[in-house]
């Protein structure tokens, strides 16, 4: 056997991180392939791993790991086996004390590079020629994805089958339905996932084609500037938040403000809208809004945790309080679209005159190719991320229910510490012994094994990871890992040195300002709560539904995520300073510590260390 | 007059007579720069005979008469003006010689016959032998001395990165000698022209200033409540990159400033010249077509 021993990079190996104290055999919540393995050391080890902390920041439950194995298996297949991404296969996990590591993998034969080059073009250019038809297409199957996902009915298992079981030939009985229906659910979150990466590749490399080329002419302009000619402004991502300001709107035009009380549950101010005429039209106009504006979620969605605004109405009625309060003190109601429409223009009209004569055209046609791409790239977040997934994960928690109901489980929700193959399986004893008569084994086999994984989940989550693994590359050249993550040769470095330690953290200047203040350090959505008024946020990353979060803070530091993560977007529209992508802020950090955010230079101090 | 021309007379047709600092002030006044009033002396001028003591004599009373002068002796700055300085391949900044706060004709005088000699220094040789500058011969200017609390100098794009987007401004306290001869580490911004918003700000430990003493300068010890001060605030900031961007403008071509700042809080140009030695962003390959550029961030 070779030896692999000696630790070249700046970055721990992945065979030498330690197992937390107490959870040994964290490794059965994952499938074998989903490890550092000693028979795939020699490969494993010489490779860069960096933390997904974008789409993982927490550690992974047993059932979540399908949104990790088929994302991948679907950005994998578009990137590799259908456009044929000339340098760039597709992205491998990890799993280590369960955090999710990734690492791409190049193509570096010259030859091959060539004959994918042609592949490319002429699928890519497809796309990119017929993109709006494309689009619309898309947005179709999608919404008949959701239907099907919404009209999925997860069987009982009766004492007795009805009639037509026995007298019509359409009926099959409920042991098939049920895990005809269990592998229906997965399969339409592998489609989903499949059309999620369908335009996402393409939609991010015209975005980042633009953005170089504006960074080759005019090399200090601001990202966010950069971002502000090329976002849409009726972007549908805006939509929710924008119909909870016209709620809001609504509830002061009507006079029934004075329900939304802070602190005061949906419930209590619902019965009180219910009490009048007025609050009574006022809830009627918001069943409109629900269907799809609160299909948003409470995070990225890659995790169960995430739940939607109909899941868990407090979000947005506390934005509606404070949207209310705004409203009061004679804030506008709408976002100023003309003014950010004509501000777009100025900008694209400026630095074009600025730019070298034979560079203004091909800028011109890339700033409209952006433009053309850039709704999907927004878009996709709300149908894919936040419509379809919380919807997809409540079709999971019915399977959980139909478990505890035959106590295979003792809670609905524990079925997210199983894997989707163990589901599978204990669905399988589940049917046989209600076809049977038999005793179950379940109830006595599955208790522990979700008992023994809550603590492991819990345990785990006060470990921190390191932000990168393995070896230092000389440079990062995989385009999607630039694109999709923000991991630049730079930010390696960075993350390199500050492996070493540092009081100062390095980031992308996502939004423009200088704030300092106290950090609040956010792991999980759950934590949200927690957030005072004129805090700091600091999170691994964020989502623009954790709107009410950004009334609150003053500015925003995050893990991972470029200039076009939502934090990004959310605070520029907040005007909150924020630095994004510094690699570790939540691990060197501490929620109380000053810190000082400059969002135009990228930079967060840690004041105290000066 | 015989040598001497008010420098609101001069335009930059006026170089090969008076220099080109003397040329270039007078092409901001014509383009409603503020510009501290003052005149100029022509190349021919060599000896200060009685007839030219004469007419530095006249000019400057008139000076003394004037707006801002504020004394029938004020302070003025003397600097060489020389030919051909202004050629945008090789800046003759800082080979010849400036006399600051020289009162009183016979100063004046004075500072006049030492630019004559700083012609013959040896930097000024090796420089003019370095960029085949031919024909020794300069101007001298003589402007009304701004007494500056903040003075520093800007450059109407990033002189590092070559971005036209940009400007760059370096300032600190007091008059400008100790910024443009490098004594003090200046604050130091990077403005967007587009949307006016400061890209880059760093506030640096500003040691020593120079101020007026009796007469000439003195460099003093700046006090520790201004020494990690800003020494200028959003408004200024504003009010800087408006007058680098006019400045541009008017030349069409990026510019290098020197400006100051008085004690009412009038700001001024000193000099302005081309920037020199710009990166040239991107010179390599110029790009075919939107589509191309894309299939090769792909890597196609």
């Amino acid at each position: 056997m070779t030896s692999t021993a000696t630790q070249t990079g700046a970055f721990p190996s992945p065979y030498e991180i330690e197992t937390p104290e107490g959870c040994e055999g964290w490794q059965e919540m994952y499938p074998y392939y989903a490890l550092f393995d000693e028979r795939r050391r020699e490969s494993d080890e010489n490779r860069f791993w960096f933390w997904n902390s974008m789409h993982f920041p927490t550690p992974h439950p047993a059932f979540d790991v399908i949104c990790i194995d088929s994302p991948y298996q679907a950005v994998g297949s578009w990137q590799n086996r259908v456009f044929a991404v000339p340098p760039a296969m597709g992205i491998d996990y990890r799993c280590v004390n369960g955090y999710i590591y990734i690492s791409g993998n190049p193509v570096t034969d010259p030859a091959k590079i060539a004959e994918r080059a042609g592949f490319f073009q002429r699928r890519a250019g497809y796309y990119y020629e017929n993109w709006p038809e494309l689009y619309d297409r898309w947005r179709a199957k999608m919404e008949s994805l959701i239907a099907e996902l919404v009209a999925l009915e997860v069987p009982d298992l009766p004492e007795y089958e009805p009639d037509e079981v026995a007298f019509s030939e359409e009926r099959n009985t409920a042991f098939y339905e049920v895990l005809h229906a269990y592998g229906r659910v997965l399969r339409l979150g592998d489609l989903m996932w499949q059309h999620h990466f369908e335009f996402l590749l393409l939609g991010y490399g015209a975005y980042a084609t633009f953005a170089e080329l504006c960074k080759t002419n005019l090399p200090d302009i601001p990202d966010q500037h950069i971002a502000q000619m090329v976002a849409g402004i009726d972007v549908l991502l805006f939509r929710p938040d924008a119909e909870l300001r016209r709620l809001a709107a609504l509830a002061l035009e009507r006079e029934v403000d004075g329900a939304f009380v802070q602190d005061r549950s949906p419930t209590e101010i619902e019965a009180e809208l219910a009490r009048s005429d007025a609050g009574r039209a006022w809830l009627e106009e918001l069943e409109r809004v629900k269907d799809p504006w609160f299909n948003m979620a409470t995070g990225d969605g890659l995790t169960h945790y995430y739940r939607s605004w109909l899941d868990d109405p407090s979000i947005p009625y506390a934005s509606i309080v404070g949207h209310i309060s705004a409203l009061r003190s004679g804030e506008q109601a709408a976002r100023p679209t003309e003014e950010i429409e004509r501000e777009r223009e100025r900008l694209a009209q400026e630095y074009g005159s600025l730019l070298p004569d034979e560079v203004r055209g091909p800028w011109q046609d890339l700033l409209a190719l952006s433009r053309t791409v850039f709704p999907y790239v927004e878009e996709h977040k709300f149908y894919c991320d936040y419509w379809f997934l919380t919807r997809w994960w409540n079709k999971v928690r019915e399977f959980g229910a139909l478990l505890a109901n035959h106590d295979f489980l003792e809670d609905g929700e524990d079925i997210f510490h199983l894997s989707r193959h163990e589901v599978s399986t204990a669905l399988d004893e589940l049917v046989l012994t209600w076809a049977t008569g038999g005793l179950a084994l379940g109830p006595k086999y599955w208790p522990p094994i979700v008992a023994r994984r809550k603590e492991l989940i819990e345990r785990l989550g006060q470990w921190t990871p390191p932000p990168a693994l393995g070896i230092e590359p000389a440079e990062v050249t995989d385009p999607m890992t630039i694109m999709l993550w923000g991991v630049t040769t730079d930010r390696v470095r960075e993350w390199a040195r500050q492996t070493a330690g540092g009081t100062s953290l390095n980031g992308a200047a996502a939004s423009p300002g200088t704030i300092e203040g106290p950090a609040r350090v956010v792991r999980s959505v759950t934590e949200i709560a927690e957030v005072r008024d004129g805090e700091i946020l600091v999170c691994g990353s964020t989502s623009p539904a954790w709107a009410p979060i950004f009334s609150k803070i003053k500015g925003t530091v995050t893990d991972v995520g470029g200039v076009m993560s939502h934090a990004a977007i959310v605070c520029r529209e907040y005007g909150l300073p924020a630095v994004v992508g510094t690699g570790r802020a939540t691990a060197q950090i501490r929620t109380g510590q000053r810190i000082r955010v400059d969002g135009s230079a990228g930079v967060v101090t840690l004041v105290g260390e000066e | 007059m015989g040598h001497t021309r008010r420098l609101d007379e001069l335009t930059a047709g006026d170089a090969d007579r008076f220099g080109g600092k003397s040329a270039g002030l007078g092409e901001l006044l014509r383009a409603e720069i503020p510009v501290p009033p003052g005149f100029a002396l022509d190349a021919d001028a060599t000896e200060l005979d009685d007839a030219l003591r004469t007419e530095l004599a006249d000019r400057y009373a008139e000076l003394g008469t004037g707006a801002g002068a504020g004394s029938p002796d004020p302070p003025v700055a003397v600097r060489s003006s020389a030919i051909g300085e202004d050629s945008a391949e090789a800046t003759f900044a800082g080979q010849q010689d400036t006399y600051l706060w020289v009162r009183g004709v016979d100063e004046v005088g004075e500072a006049v016959t030492r630019c004559w000699a700083s012609l013959h220094s040896a930097e000024a040789v090796a420089y003019r032998e370095r960029f085949h500058v031919a024909r020794p011969a300069m101007g001298v200017t003589v402007q009304l001395m701004v007494d500056a609390a903040v003075s520093g100098v800007l450059f109407t794009c990033n002189p590092v990165t070559g971005d036209p987007s940009m400007v760059a401004i370096n300032a600190a306290w007091g008059l400008g000698l100790a910024v443009v001869g490098g004594e003090v580490t200046p604050d130091d911004y990077l403005v967007s022209k587009v949307t006016g918003e400061i890209v880059r700000a760093t506030v640096n430990d500003k040691r020593i200033e120079y101020v007026p003493a009796e007469h000439g300068t003195r460099r003093v010890e700046v006090g520790e409540d201004r020494r990690a001060a800003p020494c200028l605030d959003d408004g200024t900031i504003v009010r800087l990159v408006e007058l680098g961007t006019g400045i541009a403008r008017h030349f069409g071509s990026p510019q290098d400033v020197e400006w100051a700042i008085d004690r009412a809080g009038e700001l001024f140009a000193l000099q302005s010249r081309p920037v020199t030695g710009l990166p040239q962003p991107q010179a390599a390959s110029a790009p075919t077509s939107a589509m191309a550029l894309v299939m090769k961030r792909f890597g196609a």
